[in-house]
């Protein structure tokens, strides 16, 4: 009886017009997105075969990550060039920090594509899933045969999520695909398996917000009222709670802000030079050195500690929305996350102290910067399982709500 | 009858589940976010006073003239407006080691994002059934069977919905002013209201377009349910995608050179490339002066200790002596030049192409509302990129004035005593030209919001000729 209902749903969406509208979205956008950001990224790329170190120069910079395509996340800050010197680190930000738009708006990569768009069209394939029926007619009908409310529930969910989840599917490997006949822009095995997780999280995410459609079609009467209350849920969920919930955190923990840390920094490095030159002696000098490394290695160990207590935090208030969760884990899967740039942070660090031991002991040749990204593995125990556990349990929350509201839906 | 006709819009719009739920958003939204961002900008205000602190106890112990630029570099203090509106005050940092990814993957909120967002897509729920839905419920006929002109329906249509939508926004914008107020750190000065002002009429202004694209696409549409995916189908276009797209077709349509590489190079010029042909030029200098003073000849092996003895004991040598220093400040004052010029000329040239790449992405998002209205209130509020602009003038303006100040000290301290090493001396420079960040007046601000504004008005008039054309060819049976 289930395929009955689910081969009626996918039969009724796909004469809809709603389901050609968002459809055509849905394709035109992620279509865009990966024709935009592939070629952005082959920029990046011709940039970093200019940029990139000669043997033996003291230089980090990392080849901006392919899957920065589908989740641009923090990339821009990872692929900077950090040179190192016996006076710290001396930071160049690549090709958009000259362009201020840029910063007024996100970057339209898949990830963001799948966070704001895709769950609006999900939530339009649920919202009018009884209140339509109901308005119809058709629902009283349907329960006058011989099928449980659970049946109804579960055919209509998964004939939607199909009627989603196929297009969606084939519009997105389709895109893969076409890319890939660039083979610049081919992927190697692991990163594979890392975007095909990716895909798999969003068709996640989407489901959640299908789910939260037919819930809260099963308490309202009208469809109009259940798109209203969807509609500004949506915004809440996706827009407010995130970008709220890292201000708010802020407010709770106390770091110091990165100019005053950029501008301590300049202090510290202008004093030590200062104080050399009353005293001109090589001994001093490296000394200063030293001092000023340790200095600025406390500061950044410091400030590493407090930011990453300021995105627990922020981490623990945003995952109320399921629009922050999906970012993180799809962003720390792609490698672009928080947690991966702030390991590279480290690793650079490490890089400059080991040059500085090179200088101390008289060796010129400085070995080549690596950083290795965490394995998936490691990027799901450090949180990205919890994400992945967290939309499941929305899911299901949002679906057994569903359940026991459509137990007491009257459907007349 | 005009006058009923709105009264009927508005009453069926405020009796609505939807104005419920817009007046119930956006009275917890707007002053929570309003209250945020007042502790934030309190913090911010403690986090530059504390800088300032900082600056000052480094300046009374470690003042010298060599690398003390970057030390006092201004920065910009934050303004009464960040309680509303953020623009760019994102500390993203992204040009130093230490920089805040937060920013980057959560933008902020503030009164604009509400707007942008938030009542937009309000706009068009109140308006996408205004024709459609009158239809479907039979009452279009009705209204149409009296003496009604189409116009003064769909005019009245648009007063109604703006008027409605502006209950919630005042309402709400009201109780966020009373939070402003209450906060005794936060001083809003009479143009600040003024900016406010003009802030609100940008907002309805841009409300009122999404309603007439509401209405527009309403009197497109038979039924109510198919014109809502249409009105979603193209906010999502013009509010989520065209903005955001922009910066990245732009950089696609006229590309900039490699910025790291650039300044890397502009980097050497001025540091190794600089001491090199700037030590050339001394020692070149220095064997010519030789010829004509003799007496410095054993110069280059002496100490600073001998060289102040020399001085003391020997008029020749002192005079010498002060000719040679003069001539090698001289040397390196033109090495300086030489390769400044050539700096300028390659940063010259990426800045022409990334202000150009940068006015083509500001052109193509001005395309979307949700740009416009974002130009617009940043601009307006000092938070935006005149601000920027502005900041680099008053910047500029005072690094002047510390130039002139520091060359005059420096020639003070070396009529005192000419062996002294005046960059790299401690000096004691409380007095020096101070930076000071005053906002731009009122009336240049007005002047930047002029092409956004017009876009807005622009765009309201054409969509709303074209609902009424849309109107005015409906059938209402």
């Amino acid at each position: 009886m289930i395929g009955t209902i689910v081969r009626k749903e996918i039969a009724a969406n796909l004469l809809s017009y709603k389901f050609f509208i968002v459809i055509c979205l849905a394709s035109l956008l992620i279509a865009t997105s990966f024709f935009v950001m592939a070629r952005n990224f082959k920029g990046r790329q011709a940039d970093y075969q200019l940029i990139k170190p000669k043997a033996g120069e003291p230089i980090a910079v990392l080849p901006p990550n392919p899957l920065s395509i589908f989740a641009k996340g923090l990339d821009d800050a990872m692929s900077r060039s950090f040179e190192v010197s016996i006076i710290g680190i001396n930071v160049r930000a690549g090709q958009q920090s000259g362009n201020v738009v840029f910063s007024f708006f996100p970057s339209p990569d898949f990830v963001y594509i799948v966070k704001v768009v895709l769950s609006l069209v999900a939530l339009l394939f649920g919202f009018d899933q009884f209140s339509r029926e109901k308005e119809a007619g058709t629902l009283k009908l349907m329960f006058a045969n011989s099928l449980s409310r659970a049946t109804v529930l579960a055919g209509k969910w998964l004939g939607n999520f199909l009627s989603l989840a196929v297009p969606f599917l084939l519009v997105t490997l389709l895109g893969i695909a076409l890319m890939s006949l660039d083979p610049a822009l081919r992927l190697s095995g692991p990163w594979l398996g890392r975007l095909a997780m990716l895909v798999a999280l969003s068709l996640v995410y989407i489901a959640l917000f299908l789910s939260l459609g037919m819930f809260i079609s099963t308490v309202t009467q009208r469809s109009a009222s259940s798109l209203v209350i969807l509609l500004f849920l949506w915004s809440l969920l996706v827009f407010v709670l995130p970008n709220l919930g890292t201000l708010l955190a802020r407010q709770f923990v106390d770091v110091p802000s990165v100019r005053a840390l950029t501008e301590k920094r300049g202090q510290i490095w202008t004093r030590e030079a200062l104080l050399r030159f009353s005293d001109k002696t090589d001994d001093i000098w490296v000394t200063r050195i030293k001092n000023m490394n340790t200095e600025f290695d406390q500061m950044e160990e410091d400030y590493r500690n407090k930011f990453d207590r300021l995105v627990r935090v922020s981490k623990t208030v945003n995952r109320l929305s399921p629009a922050a969760s999906f970012v993180y884990a799809s962003t720390e899967i792609a490698g672009t996350g928080i947690g991966e740039e702030g390991l590279f942070k480290r690793e650079v660090i490490r890089y400059k102290n080991r040059y500085l031991e090179d200088i101390r002991s008289g060796i010129k040749a400085h070995p080549a910067f690596v950083y290795r990204y965490r394995s998936i593995g490691r990027v799901l125990a450090e949180g990205g399982l919890f994400d992945l556990a967290w939309l499941l349990v929305f899911n299901i929350v949002f679906f057994a709500a569903g359940f026991v509201a459509l137990l007491r839906y009257d459907v007349r | 009858m005009m006058k009923i006709l709105i009264t009927k819009e508005v009453r069926n719009h405020v009796l609505s589940f939807r104005f419920l739920v817009t007046l119930l958003l956006l009275l917890m939204i707007v002053p929570i976010t309003t209250l945020i961002l007042t502790n934030d900008y309190v913090r911010k205000q403690d986090d530059y006073a504390r800088r300032q602190t900082e600056i000052q106890n480094y300046l009374s112990r470690y003042a010298h003239f060599n690398r003390i630029g970057n030390v006092i570099a201004p920065s910009q203090p934050p303004v009464p407006f960040y309680t509303l509106v953020r623009g760019l005050s994102a500390d993203v940092n992204l040009d130093a080691f230490d920089n805040d990814p937060l920013p980057v993957m959560f933008p902020l909120i503030d009164l604009t994002f509400i707007v942008a967002i938030l009542l937009s897509l309000a706009a068009l729920i109140f308006a996408y059934d205004s024709v459609s839905g009158e239809k479907e419920d039979g009452t279009l006929k009705l209204m149409l069977a009296n003496g009604l002109t189409r116009s003064k329906i769909i005019a009245a249509k648009l007063s109604g919905g703006i008027l409605t939508l502006m209950i919630p926004f005042l309402v709400s914008l009201a109780v966020s002013l009373i939070i402003i107020l209450l906060n005794p750190r936060v001083a809003w000065k009479g143009s600040d209201w003024g900016t406010l002002g003009m802030i609100v009429v940008g907002a309805v202004i841009y409300f009122g377009l999404f309603t007439c694209l509401g209405i527009l696409i309403s009197s497109r549409h038979q039924s109510s349910s198919s014109s809502i995916m249409t009105s979603l189908f193209v906010w999502v276009l013009v509010v989520l995608i065209i903005p955001n797209l922009s910066p990245y077709l732009a950089s696609l349509l006229r590309p900039t050179p490699s910025q790291i590489m650039i300044n890397r190079e502009a980097h050497r010029l001025g540091d190794t490339d600089r001491d090199a042909l700037g030590w050339k030029m001394q020692q070149e200098k220095t064997a010519a002066l030789l010829k004509d003073y003799p007496v410095l000849a054993p110069v280059s092996r002496m100490s600073d200790k001998d060289i102040q003895d020399a001085i003391n004991k020997d008029p020749a040598f002192d005079r010498a002596y002060r000719v040679l220093r003069k001539e090698i400040e001289a040397v390196w004052r033109e090495a300086n030049a030489i390769q400044g010029e050539k700096i300028r000329q390659v940063r010259d040239d990426l800045n022409r192409k990334v202000g150009s790449q940068t006015r083509l992405s500001i052109i193509l998002s001005m395309a979307s509302p949700l740009a416009d209205l974002t130009y617009l209130t940043s601009d307006l509020s000092n938070t935006g990129m005149r601000n920027l602009k502005h900041f680099e003038t008053l910047a500029g303006g005072w690094g002047q004035a510390y130039r002139d100040y520091a060359n005059a000290k420096m020639e003070e301290l070396r009529a005192k005593d000419p062996t002294l090493d005046v960059w790299n001396t401690p000096v004691d420079i409380s007095d020096m030209p101070r930076f000071q960040y005053r906002e731009e007046a009122l009336t240049g601000r007005l002047k930047s919001i002029l092409a956004p504004m017009t876009i807005l008005i622009i765009l309201t008039i054409i969509l709303f000729g074209a609902a009424y054309i849309s109107f005015i060819r409906y059938d209402p049976r």
